[in-house]
C-alpha cells in the first residue's frame, strides 16, 4: 500500500487547528457569519438559454428551452413571447394573455363541506353534458373566460346537482385542467429533473428514480470537494446529481463506452453555471482505464510542418485533447477516489473489479440496477473477496399521499420499482488479522484440555 | 467536517466497524484503549493506519474495521438522544426541499444531531445550517459534536424553542425543515426568516396522520401552496447461496421405494409373528406366508437363518429388517412400477449430491424478515416568491404601437420589486400588478 500524495494533504493542518481550538461555544447565539446570501445558484431566475420546466393544467410537464427575443409555443394552452419569462423566479404560475404573461395567484385548498348526497341517483352512459364540442370551440374562440365556459357546463349538466360536494369539486377541477390556459414553471432542482425523467421515459434513466438516486448520493457520501468517478448510461442522471452536490468544487470523472465524447443530455436541463462542469468534470472511455494498453498515436499524422493557420490549428487542437486525455488517465491511475458510483448497462461485476483498485480506503461503492439479480451476483462476488465490506442490497420503497380535507388518503397510481441498489465500503485487507470466533473456540478447547490435565494429575497425585 | 488526510491522526475522530449491529465512534487519544467483542486495541496503534484499514488485534485473534465518518456511518454509530432519521427519510427530504451546496437551512429540533451532520456534509461550508433545540442538555451535546467534528463555522446552533420564539432570521432561508411535534405552532414564523425573491420548501416530519392533518390546515391557511405528503422507507434484501433445490421426480421416486420398503416390512412382520406364534405352538414353521410375499424366497443365507431361530429368530428379523438393508432383487417386482431417476439424485432429499453430476448452487435474494414499517410522514410544501418583476402583461399587438419593453431587470422607475408589508397581509397597491383585480381561480391541480 503506497502513500501516494493525493489531494488530500493540504487539508488536515487547517482541520487539527480547527480541532485543538479551545474547546467552547465558538459560536454563541448572537455571532452571525458574514455571508448571509445563499450561493447565486441557488437563487437563480430564469435567464436566457435555461432550460425550463412547465407543469401544465393536466399535471403534464414539458422541458422548453427558452431563448430571448422568441416566441414559445405550448401547444393548445397558448403561446407567448419567451421574454416575459426571463428574470422570473422559478415557481410561480402565469396564465398566456395576448402572448403575454400574467401571474396568477394560487388560491388555497377550500374546505368543502359534505352533504348527504351519494351517487344513489346518477346513471353512467346517459347523456350529460348538452354543450357541445362546437358550442364549446365557439366559447373559447369568444375570449370567455375559463371560469364562465365551466359555469356554462354545469349549468348544462344533468346530474350535476346530485353529485356530492367532493365529486364536484373533482369535476371543476377537471374541466379547469382542460380549458385553463396557465402553466407554472419548476426550478431545475434534481428532484424535479429526475421526477420528469423516471415519469416521461424510466429506460432512459434506467429506473433510476428520484428517492433511489437521492439515496445513491447519500450513500456514496457526495459532497463540494470531493473526488468520485461514475459510470452512468442512463443519460447522465448520476453525472448530473453528483454535479450538483459538488456544487463547482471536486473532481468527476465518467467512464463511458464511447467513441466521440458522450452526451449526458440531462446535464442541460440543470441549468449548471460552467463554474459547475469546467474544472470539475471530465471523462474518458473504457479503453483508457486499462493500465497496460499504452497506444502512442502520434500528435500530427502529417510529416511536413502544418502549411497553414487552419492546420496548425488543428495539430494544437488535437495535442491538448490528447494531453487532456493522457493527463486525466494519469488522475485515474493515481487512485484515491472517494465513491465509485455505478448505473451501467455492463456487467457490474466487472466494472467494480476494474475500478476498485483506483479507490481510497474507507470508500463507498454504490451501484444501481433494475434488475436484483446483478447484484446479487455482485454481492456474492464481493463476499467471496477481501477488499469489500459489508455489502448490502436495498430497494427504495415511498408512497406519495393526497392531503385535501376530507380526503386524505395514497394516490391511487404509484410507481412499482426505483431499481435496486448495492453499497458496499473498500477496506484495506490484513491477510493475518484472523476472526475472534474461532480462535476462541480454539482458545476454549485448550483450556479445556488443560483442565482436564490438571484434574488427571491431581487425580493420580492421589 | 471530519479529516481528509489518508491516515488516521491523534485527535481524529474515526469509525470503529464491528459488525453490522455495533459500529461505534472513537476519539483517537494516545494512551487510551478500545475494548470490544473482538479484543483490545491501543488508540496508538490507529495513529498512521490509512482510513479503511482492516486491524488485527495485537494478540492474534480478532479484528476491527476502522473507517472514516460519513453522516451515513454516524447516523448508525451515533449515542442516541431523541429518535432519529435514517437514511431513505434523510435523503428525500435533501432531494425534496433541493439542499445544496451554498443553501441556507433551518432546522428545528436538532434532536441527536443526525439530519444536521447529512445537511452540513451537502450544503458545504459556503452554506449555512441553523439549527434549534430547545431541551439544555442535547445543545451540549450537539454543541460539542459540531465542534469536534469541524462543522461549527456554518452550523449554528441555537438553544430556542422556536415554536413560541421564532427564529431571529429574515430574509435569507432557502429551505425548512421541521421536526417538531407541533408544526403548526412553528410555521407562522417561518415567513418571516425565508427568501422573499424565491420558492422556499418546507418539510415537516411526523410519525401521525393526525399531525400531518393539522399541519395541512396549518400550512393552507398561511399561503403553502403544492402541499403534498409522503413516506419512504428502504426495503433491505439478503443474498444467499443456496444449493440447487431437488426436482420432485427424484422425491417421488424415494416415496415410492418407501411405499414399498414399508409394505415389504409389513410383510415381513406377518410372516414374522406368525412364525413365532407357529413356532410357540410348537408347530413346524409355515412357509406360506412367506410364499406369498414372494420377497423372502430371493433371499440369500441370513433369512433361512432367521426363520429357523425361533423366539429370537422373530426379533433379529425384525431388528434385521428395521435396518433397511434392502438388496436390490428383494422387491423387484414392485420396484419395476417405480420410476427412474438421474443417477447421482440425492434421495434422501437433503441437497448433497454426489460430486460428479451436482448442479452449482443458486445465488437467492430474498427480503429481509424483520423491516422498519414506519418512520414518519413527510408533509411538503412550498413558499411562492412575493418579491418579482412584473412579468411582460401582454397588450395586444398591433403595428402602430411601438415596442413593448422587456422587463428584464426591474428598473427603478417601475413598479416592479415591492417589499410585502409583513402586519398586513394586503399588498399595497401597484405590486403584482400583473395580477387581474380578480384573479383567475387556479388551484394546483391535483397530483
Amino acid at each position: 500500500m503506497a502513500c501516494t500524495t493525493g489531494v488530500h494533504t493540504k487539508f488536515p493542518k487547517i482541520r487539527r487547528a480547527a480541532m485543538n481550538a479551545v474547546a467552547g461555544p465558538s459560536n454563541a447565539n448572537n455571532e452571525r457569519p458574514l455571508n448571509r446570501s445563499s450561493s447565486p445558484f441557488v437563487g437563480r431566475k430564469i435567464q436566457a438559454g435555461d432550460t425550463v420546466l412547465v407543469r401544465l393544467p393536466n399535471a403534464e410537464i414539458r422541458s422548453i428551452k427558452l431563448e430571448s427575443d422568441a416566441t414559445t409555443n405550448l401547444g393548445k394552452y397558448g403561446t407567448f413571447r419567451t421574454n416575459a419569462l426571463l428574470g422570473q423566479p422559478y415557481g410561480l404560475t402565469y396564465e398566456i394573455v395576448n402572448k403575454g404573461l400574467k401571474v396568477v395567484c394560487a388560491t388555497p385548498i377550500e374546505d368543502v363541506e359534505d352533504t348527504n348526497a351519494t351517487n344513489e341517483l346518477i346513471n353512467d352512459g346517459q347523456f350529460v353534458q348538452p354543450l357541445t364540442g362546437v358550442e364549446i370551440e365557439a366559447l373559447k374562440q369568444s375570449g370567455v373566460r375559463v371560469d364562465d365556459i365551466i359555469k356554462a357546463q354545469i349549468e348544462q349538466h344533468a346530474n350535476y346537482a346530485l353529485k356530492t360536494e367532493y365529486s364536484k369539486d373533482k369535476y371543476r377541477k377537471r374541466k379547469e385542467a382542460k380549458f385553463s390556459k396557465t402553466f407554472t414553471t419548476l426550478e431545475a432542482t434534481l428532484f424535479h429533473v429526475s421526477d420528469y425523467w423516471f415519469t416521461k421515459d424510466p429506460s432512459r434513466v434506467q429506473d433510476i428514480r428520484a428517492d433511489a438516486l437521492a439515496q445513491m448520493l447519500s450513500l456514496a457520501n457526495i459532497h463540494p470537494d470531493g473526488r468520485y468517478i461514475v459510470v452512468d448510461d442512463g443519460g447522465g442522471i448520476v453525472v448530473a446529481g453528483i454535479l450538483e452536490r459538488l456544487g463547482g468544487k471536486g473532481r468527476l470523472l465518467a467512464i463511458n463506452n464511447s467513441e466521440s465524447p458522450p452526451v449526458y443530455h440531462i446535464l442541460s436541463q440543470m441549468n449548471f453555471p460552467s463554474s459547475y462542469i469546467d474544472d470539475v468534470f471530465c471523462s474518458i472511455n473504457w479503453a483508457y482505464t486499462d493500465e497496460s494498453w499504452a497506444p502512442d498515436f502520434p500528435v500530427d499524422a502529417e510529416p511536413e510542418a502544418p502549411k497553414n493557420e487552419k492546420q496548425r490549428m488543428r495539430v494544437e487542437k488535437r495535442k491538448r485533447a490528447q494531453e487532456k486525455l493522457n493527463s486525466t488517465r494519469a488522475e485515474l491511475f493515481r487512485g484515491e477516489w472517494d465513491a465509485l458510483v455505478v448505473s451501467s448497462e455492463f456487467e457490474p461485476c466487472s466494472v467494480v473489479e476494474v475500478l476498485e483498485p483506483y479507490l481510497a480506503g474507507s470508500s463507498n461503492i454504490v451501484v444501481h440496477s433494475p434488475h436484483i439479480q446483478n447484484l446479487a451476483k455482485l454481492h456474492a462476488d464481493m463476499r467471496g473477496q477481501a477488499h469489500f465490506l459489508a455489502p448490502n442490497i436495498t430497494e427504495a420503497w415511498t408512497r406519495r399521499y393526497q392531503v385535501l380535507p376530507g380526503r386524505t388518503h395514497p394516490l391511487m397510481t404509484t410507481s412499482g420499482s426505483a431499481g435496486f441498489l448495492l453499497h458496499a465500503i473498500k477496506i484495506y485487507n490484513d491477510p493475518n488479522a484472523s476472526a475472534a470466533e474461532p480462535a476462541r473456540k480454539v482458545a476454549r478447547v485448550a483450556k479445556r484440555k488443560r483442565m482436564q490435565a490438571k484434574s488427571d494429575a491431581n487425580t493420580q497425585e492421589d | 467536517m471530519w479529516s481528509t488526510a489518508r491516515e488516521i491522526a491523534e485527535g481524529d475522530v474515526v469509525i470503529v466497524w464491528l459488525t453490522r449491529e455495533a459500529v461505534h465512534p472513537l476519539t483517537i487519544t494516545a494512551g487510551k484503549e478500545f475494548n470490544g467483542r473482538f479484543g483490545a486495541y491501543k488508540h496508538s496503534d490507529l495513529i498512521g493506519v490509512p482510513y479503511g484499514s482492516k486491524v488485527a488485534c495485537r494478540n492474534g485473534k480478532g479484528f476491527i474495521h476502522v473507517l472514516r465518518p460519513t453522516p451515513e456511518l454516524w447516523t448508525l454509530a451515533l449515542p442516541h438522544r431523541t429518535q432519529i432519521l435514517y437514511l431513505a427519510d434523510i435523503a428525500f427530504v435533501t432531494a425534496w426541499l433541493g439542499i445544496r451546496p451554498g443553501s441556507h437551512v433551518i432546522e428545528a429540533g436538532t434532536g441527536s444531531g443526525s439530519f444536521a451532520h447529512s445537511v452540513a456534509r451537502t450544503i458545504g461550508s459556503r452554506g449555512r445550517l441553523y439549527t434549534f433545540e430547545f431541551h439544555q442538555s442535547r445543545v451540549a451535546k450537539a454543541r460539542e459534536e459540531f465542534m469536534q467534528h469541524g462543522m461549527s463555522d456554518y452550523v449554528i446552533l441555537q438553544h430556542r424553542n422556536v415554536c413560541k420564539d421564532g427564529f431571529d432570521l429574515q430574509d435569507e432561508i432557502d429551505c425548512v425543515f421541521l421536526d417538531l411535534p407541533a408544526p403548526w405552532d412553528a410555521i407562522p414564523h417561518v415567513k418571516r426568516a425565508v427568501r422573499k425573491d424565491r420558492i422556499v420548501r418546507i418539510c415537516c416530519f411526523s410519525p401521525c396522520i393526525e399531525q400531518v392533518l393539522r399541519t395541512v390546515s396549518a400550512l393552507n391557511e398561511h399561503g403553502y401552496t403544492d402541499i403534498t405528503m409522503y413516506e419512504t422507507l428502504l426495503r433491505p434484501h439478503e443474498v444467499a447461496q443456496l444449493p440447487a433445490p431437488v426436482p420432485i421426480h427424484a422425491i417421488r421416486n424415494k416415496l415410492q421405494i418407501a411405499e414399498v420398503q414399508k409394505e415389504d416390512r409389513r410383510l415381513k412382520q406377518i410372516a414374522a409373528s406368525k412364525a413365532k406364534r407357529d413356532g410357540a405352538a410348537g408347530a413346524s414353521p409355515s412357509h406360506s406366508s412367506v410364499e406369498q410375499s414372494g420377497s423372502k424366497r430371493k433371499r440369500g443365507a441370513p433369512n433361512d437363518d432367521t426363520v429357523d431361530d425361533g423366539g429370537d429368530g422373530g426379533s433379529k428379523d425384525v431388528k434385521r429388517v428395521k435396518t433397511g438393508d434392502v438388496n436390490a432383487g428383494d422387491t423387484d417386482h414392485l420396484h419395476e412400477c417405480v420410476e427412474s431417476f438421474p443417477s447421482g439424485t440425492d434421495l434422501k432429499g437433503k441437497g448433497k449430491q454426489s460430486p460428479a453430476s451436482s448442479p452449482p448452487p443458486l445465488t437467492v435474494t430474498q427480503p429481509i424478515k424483520e423491516v422498519r414499517g414506519h418512520t414518519s410522514y413527510l408533509t411538503f410544501a412550498c413558499l411562492l416568491p412575493s418579491i418579482f418583476p412584473t412579468p411582460d402583461a401582454g397588450r395586444p399587438f398591433s403595428p402602430e404601437m411601438e415596442a413593448i419593453p422587456e422587463p428584464a431587470q426591474p428598473s427603478p422607475e417601475s413598479p416592479g420589486p415591492q417589499p410585502i408589508d409583513e402586519d398586513n397581509d394586503q399588498p399595497p397597491p401597484g405590486h403584482l400588478d400583473g395580477l387581474q383585480a380578480t384573479p383567475t381561480t387556479v388551484t394546483p391541480p391535483a397530483q
